[in-house]
């Protein structure tokens, strides 16, 4: 069986971490994994999306259609991606919106992109995750709380369960403490679903 | 970025990036001399080996000035006696065509290995350039590993082919390999290799590239050619797997491609993996041909393995059908995709192809280029330079270079008329002073790229007295790369300290009369200094140059961090406020954003204390939620990475 997760988000928002734990974690289960990333330019405030393919697989990038779960860090960039999902795909996503550095253009609002994710079938899950991730002292850790959310929907199986992401959050997050604690307060969002 | 996974226990599996698994690689096949220019997406090969040389203490590291000095770097350690590589990215081999060329001439006692990681699909670049051309070009055999999974084997691979033969080989990679993640299980780092030094061994007839010389290796090189033909066609890199009338050739990456489509389409093809695509190995196609009547070809890039294919066939007198990039099976432009990949192979074999048909989300989203990032020191320059233009009635025509202020081509700032190539803003200014009437060329170029290629067109604009306006962008880093060092900066590649090169002496030694060195932060300032320059060359008709600087503000977060030294956060009074929107329309920093009455909020999370927002608002309405600190002020204008 394959996994194929998109991360999407804002240059500069943890959109590769998130991935790399996704990557150790699945590597600690023994999985094979492949990570397509963006750096460079691209990387810059802009449009990021890096494709994570777990399981038997050997290309690395996540043909339309086919992908099985998004990982939103923004949800303009979630929605972006969303057409490399496939039909009835789940979506987990941050409810922050970026307005993106351009002058006067129009921003949908958070009831517009998630009436539109829904109307196209997808099944979408979305908490505040930097207010939660502020709260907990720092909102870079908003990356780990959805995984910690995701991974309590039962939406990463066939990735790596719990134990194994938290010992990924740790080996790829240098000072990784308001990191795990942020993953477990996922967890705990998702319990409470 | 560490990438200290370079050094994993021999026999361990470990998630890595394909460039660092290249830089794994290369420790194994006894490296010990390694140097490159950062490049999109080559850099972290360097990186990677600068950490490993830390700890090994070996082989030499060094970012080098540009492209051409790495690999003649390189070339020198190589001629030394030691295994050498240079890496850089696809158009930085432009840059280093000259020596290129020659390399394959002299040949090497040793083993040296040029890393060119090319870009379909353009992510961060000018052009998607096709780098096996210059294998074919310059005579020097091309490996080319089939993604993050081969890459490491692959690198071994092209130093023992190096040493075999005492030629250069050529490493392409492309995006989605180096900057493909995935599982490496690594062996034995050659430690007393990579530690190791040479002696260069005078042979005059071989090493100087006189004509008398020249035409004896010139015979000699074709020669070689034909052997390393041959020993390509027994290279353990390339192998044959499953059967069928249709044969997938997988070059590189489109090896993986091959086998993920075949098995999606549920068809029986044969599948030949192919990781040394110049020259074409002849009795290995023969092997792949038999039985066969048609040919997939899938590769990143220009169809080079394709059209060698057809010449092939052709001289052979084998008549099979050939499919890929040429007939757009596989489209001409861009990377390769599954989903294209599935619908050329469909056609091939007539099995129909059922790939789920993906979502669609009726939303309508804005764009989202990258932009400047809050508190970048060039934010506050571009409207500085702007007003300084408007006040001074000059016409001017901006003429662009590559790095992250190439963002300011877009709104609002719109201050890149021409982006080329690197250093290109200088050299093309030269053209413009003399020949645009009326019109001034403004040069816009950032440290790094000034000495990497724009001093010298500096040297070329004093001599020949040709006025224009160069703004030096120094933000004490190469930014957009990552952060790398640069000989303006007191850091080498492992970190340790190095002597810098002062870019406002330099200026003056060069003999431009009019330098001023200006804090990018106070956009009043710039508007001044720029006005005095703009005055000087129209009064002189000569070059003048502006150095606006200030730390790239991602380089002073990291410092601070660890220095443990707090970053100011701005907010805005809403009293003050009066929605004239200046703050998010024209200075549009990505940290404030409008709130539904026009009023500016700014973002917390984002704002990283740069302050210039204080300058740009008519009003006074932002205010620092706590006073800065004199070492935060101070850190902004000088930290340097390392």
């Amino acid at each position: 069986m394959a996994r194929n997760i998109v991360v999407a988000g804002v240059g500069g928002q943890g959109i590769i971490t998130t991935a790399r734990i996704l990557a150790e974690a699945a590597l600690i289960e023994g999985r094979n994994v492949l990570v397509a990333e963006t750096h460079g330019l691209s990387q810059r405030g802009g449009s990021v999306v890096v494709h994570v393919r777990v399981g038997d697989v050997e290309a690395p990038l996540i043909p339309p259609g086919m992908g099985d779960l998004l990982i939103g860090l923004e949800a303009i960039e979630a929605t972006r991606y969303a057409s490399l999902l496939a039909p009835r795909a789940s979506v987990v996503m941050n409810e922050d919106i970026q307005p993106p550095a351009l002058p006067r253009v129009k921003t949908p609002s958070l009831s517009e992109i998630l009436g539109a994710l829904k109307t196209a079938g997808l099944r979408v899950h979305s908490i505040n995750a930097v207010e939660e991730a502020v709260k907990l002292g720092d909102a870079r850790s908003a990356n780990t709380l959805l995984l910690g959310y995701a991974t309590g929907l039962g939406l990463l199986d066939g990735v790596a369960g719990q134990e194994s992401l938290e010992e990924a959050v740790a080996r790829v997050i240098r000072r990784s403490r308001v990191a795990v604690e942020a993953y477990r307060r996922g967890l705990q969002l998702a319990s409470g679903h | 970025m560490p990438h200290r996974e370079v050094l994993a226990e021999p026999g361990t599996r470990v998630v890595m990036l394909g460039n660092v698994a290249i830089a794994r690689g290369a420790l194994e096949a006894g490296v010990a001399y390694a140097s490159g220019y950062p490049g999109t997406p080559s850099s972290e090969i360097l990186e990677a080996l600068g950490e490993a040389s830390k700890k090994l203490g070996g082989p030499h590291v060094e970012w080098s000035i540009n492209e051409k000095v790495a690999l003649e770097s390189a070339y020198g350690a190589s001629l030394s006696g030691v295994p050498a590589m240079a890496t850089m990215k696809h158009v930085g081999l432009n840059v280093a065509a000259d020596p290129l060329f020659s390399l394959a001439y002299t040949g090497t006692p040793s083993a040296i290995v040029v890393v060119s990681a090319d870009d379909p699909g353009m992510w961060s670049s000018q052009n998607e350039q096709d780098n096996r051309w210059y294998g074919v070009h310059a005579y020097i055999p091309v490996v080319e590993p089939s993604g993050v999974q081969s890459a490491r084997e692959a690198v071994i691979e092209a130093f023992n082919i190096s040493r075999r033969h005492g030629h250069p080989v050529i490493l392409r990679t492309t995006t989605r390999t180096s900057h493909t993640r995935g599982v490496v299980e690594v062996g034995e780092i050659n430690v007393e290799a990579v530690r190791s030094k040479g002696r260069f061994k005078r042979n005059i007839d071989r090493y100087t590239l006189v004509p008398s010389h020249a035409r004896k290796l010139r015979i000699e090189l074709l020669d070689r050619w034909e052997r390393i033909e041959e020993d390509l066609s027994r290279s353990n890199l390339n192998s044959i797997e499953g059967d069928g009338e249709t044969l997938i050739l997988g070059v590189g990456l489109g090896y993986r491609y091959a086998k993920e489509a075949a098995s999606l389409l549920g068809v029986e093809a044969r599948i030949a993996k192919l990781q040394t695509p110049v020259p074409l190995p002849r009795t290995f196609l023969h092997k792949a041909l038999e039985g066969v009547n048609k040919v997939l070809v899938l590769e990143e890039g220009d169809p080079v393995v394709e059209q060698m294919l057809k010449a092939f066939l052709h001289d052979e007198g084998i008549r099979v059908e050939v499919h890929g990039r040429e007939d757009g099976y596989i489209r001409r432009w861009g990377e390769l995709g599954l989903d294209n990949v599935v619908e050329a192979l469909s056609r091939v074999t007539g099995v129909e192809a059922s790939l789920p048909k993906p979502v669609r989300v009726e939303a309508s989203l804005p764009p989202r280029p990258p932009a400047l990032c809050p508190g970048c020191p060039y934010r506050g320059v571009y409207p500085g330079l702007r007003r300084a233009v408007r006040s001074s009635r000059a016409e001017v025509v901006y003429s662009g270079d590559i790095g992250c202020y190439s963002l300011g081509v877009l709104p609002p700032f719109r201050v890149q008329d021409t982006i080329v190539e690197m250093g290109g803003s200088i050299g093309l200014a030269n053209g413009m002073a003399r020949v645009a009437e009326g019109q001034v060329p403004v040069a816009i170029i950032g440290d790094s790229t000034f000495f990497h290629s724009g001093v010298t067109g500096l040297i070329n604009a004093v001599h020949n007295r040709n006025p224009m306006l160069v703004i030096i962008l120094d933000n004490r880093t190469t930014a957009m790369t990552g952060h790398q060092p640069h000989p303006g900066v007191p850091v080498d590649a492992k970190g340790g300290e190095a002597p810098q090169v002062d870019i406002e002496a330099l200026v003056r030694a060069i003999g431009v009369e009019h330098v001023e060195t200006v804090d990018a932060f106070t956009i009043r300032g710039v508007e001044k200094a720029v006005r005095r320059a703009m005055d000087y060359v129209k009064r002189e008709g000569k070059p003048a140059v502006l150095i606006a600087r200030g730390s790239c503000i991602l380089v002073a977060l990291s410092q601070a961090r660890k220095l443990g030294i707090k970053h100011p956060v701005y907010r805005v009074n809403p009293d003050k406020c009066m929605a004239c929107t200046v703050c998010y329309t024209a200075f549009n920093c990505p940290a404030i954003f409008s709130l539904e009455d026009g009023k500016a909020k700014i973002n917390p999370v984002l704002c990283t204390g740069c302050g210039v927002c204080v300058e740009v608002c008519p009003f006074n309405a932002f205010e620092p939620v706590e006073e800065p600190s004199e070492e935060w002020i101070l850190l902004m204008r000088t930290a340097t990475p390392g």
